[in-house]
């Protein structure tokens, strides 16, 4: 791999702080001399446009990361696996194992579903999924730092003329509506849980903002919030797509309909990854693969087909738990809750939920077999000290006996 | 059907909130964001509702609309159970 190509396409595109009111464009943008492999922590992802800017003009290793993702055992990690990490403040920590250098090489670190995030391997290349020619567009990212779908967003910003990227972050809240609305954006990509919470805070009143393009991804859409964005922006296309850090952008549908056409399985397209199911499981072999992840990949998701269309219905794990995005191991849940002194047996599972879709909810046999509201209140006390907000269950159902299937088995 | 009543389900959303060590204001005007009234904790309420009523709410039924204040949430939650 050589150092990518400095004169990008999309170089004269302007890139906007969207809360601060920063403009800049990516030819305008002066890059830091870093070190490298060096992992950029940001606490913007307007921040992070410098970092990307130098690995375009020198090839140098990169990894982009938001600052409050970063815990001790990561910052261990990554210093470990020969990272200089760059803190907000410019501070650089020199890595613990030094390496040499990989040009050219971009990282990603997924979500760390089901216990530590992972690190995989990418290139400004594999990370372009869109090189074609587009209307002149206003995109808001309002993406975490680093993350798959932020780059997918950035890379778009990069090499298509014409596209204009506003970046707002998390800790803006309900707040990206106006910024949008200020800089005139015409396009906005989030996830599910990120759109229904926008329906829900601003109603109808979100279609003052003037989209051509709606996109969604970064969990399983329904066709309910598909038809509630079509009512609010009647003039966009409104599209989801189905992308991971592992096997890039595989499944865009502009149709608004949940799920994509039963026809797409098992055709091979140059240049296109190719979709199947094997024993109910997506499986995708696609040209957008993470670094060393080549052949068909199992996605770990759920697909059945119903009435000619494919629908992803979740994890075929069912460890794993999406709330609003967040990933959340119920093992590592029910873990936390049988390291209480008083729990004899605990369950947890995802329910049903507005907005976020999925919430963590337990039940709990205590070994008293107390059955007290004020127990439960104690549980999620306990929970919260030791769990991310997202993982802390919000419903807790004391059982006075702990059920037993007909197998004698417990349903844990 | 059972329903849980509007002075009810103010109760339920107060106790969201005191889980989380914050308190409800008397005032239906008070706005969610200020209040600190998040999406965990709207879908929290809801779960409550559902388990009080033992039914699924449905939240299609109330179509798009603002929810920015208190009062809409409990206006939101009683109209869903109504539909």
């Amino acid at each position: 791999m050589s150092a990518p190509p400095v004169d990008r396409k999309g170089w004269a595109n302007q890139l906007i702080d969207g809360i601060g009111g920063r403009t800049t464009t990516w030819a305008d943008v002066a890059p830091p001399r870093l070190p490298s492999p060096a992992a950029v922590l940001v606490e913007a992802s307007y921040d992070a446009m410098p970092a990307i800017v130098a690995h375009v003009r020198d090839g140098s290793e990169l990894l982009v990361v938001a600052a409050a993702r970063m815990d001790p055992e990561l910052r261990q990690e990554l210093s470990e696996a020969g990272f200089h990490l760059v803190d907000p403040d410019g501070g650089i920590t020199p890595p613990t194992v030094p390496r040499a250098s990989e040009v050219g090489r971009l990282w990603l670190l997924t979500s760390g579903s089901t216990g530590r995030p992972k690190r995989v391997g990418h290139s400004l290349d594999s990370l372009t999924t869109v090189t074609g020619q587009l209307p002149p567009r206003r995109w808001l990212c309002p993406y975490s730092p680093g993350t798959y779908a932020w780059w997918q967003v950035v890379t778009l910003g990069l090499e298509v003329p014409g596209q204009d990227v506003v970046f707002v972050d998390t800790a803006a809240g309900d707040a990206w509506v106006e910024a949008a609305a200020r800089h005139a954006v015409t396009a906005v990509s989030g996830t599910p849980t990120f759109w229904r919470h926008a329906l829900m805070t601003h109603g109808a009143g979100l279609g003052r903002l003037s989209l051509e393009q709606v996109t969604l991804g970064g969990e399983p859409v329904d066709q309910a919030v598909l038809d509630q964005l079509r009512e609010v922006f009647p003039a966009a296309r409104v599209s989801w797509i189905y992308a991971s850090s592992e096997v890039g952008a595989a499944v865009v549908v502009h149709d608004g309909r949940a799920g994509f056409p039963e026809e797409w399985l098992g055709r091979a397209t140059p240049g296109r990854p190719t979709l199947d199911i094997e024993h109910g499981e997506l499986v995708i072999t696609s040209p957008h693969h993470g670094h060393g992840l080549g052949g068909p990949l199992r996605t770990g998701d759920a697909a059945v087909v119903q009435g000619g269309r494919v629908l992803l219905v979740g994890r075929i794990d069912s460890d794993e738990i999406n709330v609003g995005g967040a990933k959340v191991s119920a093992s590592a849940v029910r873990e936390v809750l049988l390291a209480h002194p008083d729990v004899a047996w605990a369950h947890v599972r995802g329910r049903k939920a507005p907005l976020v879709g999925t919430m963590v909810v337990a039940r709990v046999v205590l070994r008293t077999r107390s059955t007290d509201p004020a127990e439960a209140a104690r549980l999620t006390h306990w929970c919260r000290e030791r769990l991310p907000e997202h993982g802390v269950p919000r419903r807790v159902t004391l059982l006075n006996e702990i059920p037993v299937k007909e197998t004698l088995k417990s349903d844990v | 059907m059972s329903v849980v009543p509007r002075e009810q389900l103010r109760v339920l959303m107060a106790e969201v909130m005191e889980a989380q060590g914050k308190s409800l204001p008397p005032d239906d005007e008070a706005d969610l964001q200020q209040i600190g009234f998040r999406s965990l904790d709207f879908s929290e309420l809801a779960l409550r509702v559902e388990d009080e009523i033992d039914e699924e709410l449905n939240f299609e039924a109330a179509g798009l609309r603002q929810v920015t204040t208190v009062g809409h949430v409990l206006d939101l939650l009683t109209e869903i159970q109504q539909a």
